[in-house]
């Protein structure tokens, strides 16, 4: 399995996989090659709990191909527990900004063809 | 760093912006046209094309230097397509600039051009979302109003802003915007107006949004010995800095600010010899109004959360403190993608040569462009001095 493969397999169980530099411990999401600290090539896994707290967001109403049917839906970025990684994914349900307020407790459920889909937790 | 050669402006010109019936080569040729006579130069005597573009498949039309080399009748002349999504101006700008810096080509042409608007609002929205990061974004539903909105979110957070104030970003872009004939979007439009369009993107609105255009911009670059030579009214540009940006937000640690437009800044002020107050005018990449206010700031207009004041107080508008987006910007000009970064030098050109009419601003004498590419992931900044 390549990593991205991996990758989305591990955000269909609720996780993030990944890259834990062995030379100066930075992480990175596991799509990264080299370290962006050290420059080292060299990293272990590190799966984490794809749950956290939403960053930043918005609720679109004007969507690009295929994601008509699911307006108003939200694009979110979640500001991951215990780390200083975000990532972002869809949020369907989402119509005002009262439904979402910044700082919402969030978790990855799974990837489909919308990507990652996040929900509230 | 020490060139061969200073870098010169000789000559500038643009198609309208707006939606155009004409192809995509022959809106290239038109602008291209309008440079080489406003430079007062013989086609044969430019040496080679940078072109500027993104969807020209959009169109029917990739390899677009050699078609605009054979309508000016110069097919022997080697061209090249430089992309970089709504950036791809400034860096094709950029590539040209630093041939002619390092005396390989004395006289170059730079053209950029996009034709989007016949495929409509669902697919350019669609195309557009092609620059993202597109596994992390696009791929999640996230249009390009969306990424900025998701910033524009981030700044209503953290910052004491409003919605209210990022629509006068809009309010002032399209005053400016109706001094300019060239200009997509003619229209004044007030607070309200913005506040009550419909919601794209929230809390991005309809008209916090720029529109999608089609167009051609173009500049003939040279050297200050081809440019003495020939006589005419001419810019020197003094400096140039590009940076790059995660591709992704959820790469940044501040969501408020573009680190590739400070990065950019910084090179191109540095080469300049000139800080940010030292700027008369500048043309920013103005895509959504969000952007506009955190341009200032990653530009050291003003200081981090205080560009949405200086919007408050009207310090940006034309022949104020410092005047942004005298042409209107992306928000009323238009955004013709990979014309965008070379039609800001065309506004500059004609700024700073007395050729910008209602619009001029007063006592120019040094100009910046800043345009980047999808929510920054690339930047490049320009600095111009009139001569």
């Amino acid at each position: 399995m390549s990593v991205k493969e991996q990758f989305i397999e591990n955000a269909k169980d609720g996780k993030v996989l990944t890259h834990k530099c062995t030379s100066c411990g930075f992480l990175h999401l596991s799509t990264v090659y080299y370290c962006e600290k050290c420059g080292s090539k060299e990293f272990e896994d590190s799966i984490l709990d794809g749950v956290g707290s939403v960053a930043t967001y918005t609720i679109i109403t004007v969507a690009p191909a295929g994601f008509q049917k699911y307006t108003p839906y939200a694009f979110v970025i979640l500001q991951l527990d215990d780390s200083d990684l975000r990532i972002s994914g869809f949020m369907g349900g989402i119509a005002t900004p009262a439904d979402l307020p910044v700082g919402t407790r969030a978790k990855i459920t799974g990837f489909d063809e919308r990507g990652i889909i996040v929900e509230k937790q | 760093m020490r060139f061969v050669e200073k870098v010169c402006v000789l000559g500038a010109g643009s198609t309208k912006y707006g939606k155009l019936a004409d192809s995509i080569g022959d809106i290239t040729t038109q602008a291209s046209v309008a440079a080489i006579d406003s430079a007062g130069i013989d086609p044969k005597e430019i040496k080679a094309a940078y072109i500027s573009n993104v969807f020209g498949v959009a169109d029917k039309q990739v390899h677009l230097g050699p078609v605009l080399m054979s309508n000016l009748g110069i097919s022997d002349k080697p061209s090249l397509s430089i992309e970089s999504a709504c950036g791809s101006g400034s860096v094709a700008f950029r590539e040209a600039f630093a041939n002619v810096a390092a005396g390989f080509y004395d006289c170059l042409i730079v053209s950029g051009v996009e034709k989007v608007t016949h495929t409509g609002t669902d697919w350019t929205t669609t195309y557009f979302a092609y620059c993202s990061d597109f596994f992390y974004e696009g791929q999640a539903g996230a249009s390009f109003p969306g990424l900025f909105a998701s910033m524009a979110r981030a700044y209503l957070t953290e910052f004491d802003a409003t919605e209210e104030d990022f629509a006068k970003v809009a309010v002032k872009n399209h005053q400016n915007g109706l001094l300019n004939p060239k200009a997509h979007l003619q229209k004044d439009i007030t607070i309200d107006d913005v506040m009550n369009s419909a919601v794209v993107a929230s809390p991005l609105k309809l008209y916090d949004c720029c529109p999608f255009s089609d167009g051609a911009s173009s500049v003939v670059l040279c050297s200050e010995k081809f440019a003495k030579a020939h006589g005419g009214d001419y810019v020197e540009v003094i400096g140039s800095g590009r940076g790059g940006s995660p591709a992704a937000l959820q790469g940044r640690d501040h969501m408020t600010t573009i680190p590739s437009t400070k990065i950019a800044a910084e090179a191109a002020y540095n080469m300049a010899g000139i800080t940010a107050k030292d700027v008369d005018f500048a043309e920013v990449h103005d895509c959504f109004t969000i952007a506009e206010v955190v341009d200032t700031e990653d530009l050291g207009f003003f200081g981090k959360g205080q560009g949405i004041q200086a919007i408050r107080e009207d310090r940006t508008k034309l022949n104020s403190d410092i005047s942004i987006n005298p042409s209107g910007g992306l928000k009323s000009k238009g955004h013709p993608i990979g014309a965008t970064g070379v039609g800001q030098v065309v506004e500059v050109f004609d700024q700073l040569t007395g050729k910008a009419g209602a619009r001029t601003v007063k006592d120019a004498k040094i100009g910046l462009t800043h345009n980047f590419g999808a929510t920054g992931a690339s930047c490049a900044v320009h600095v111009f001095q009139s001569v």
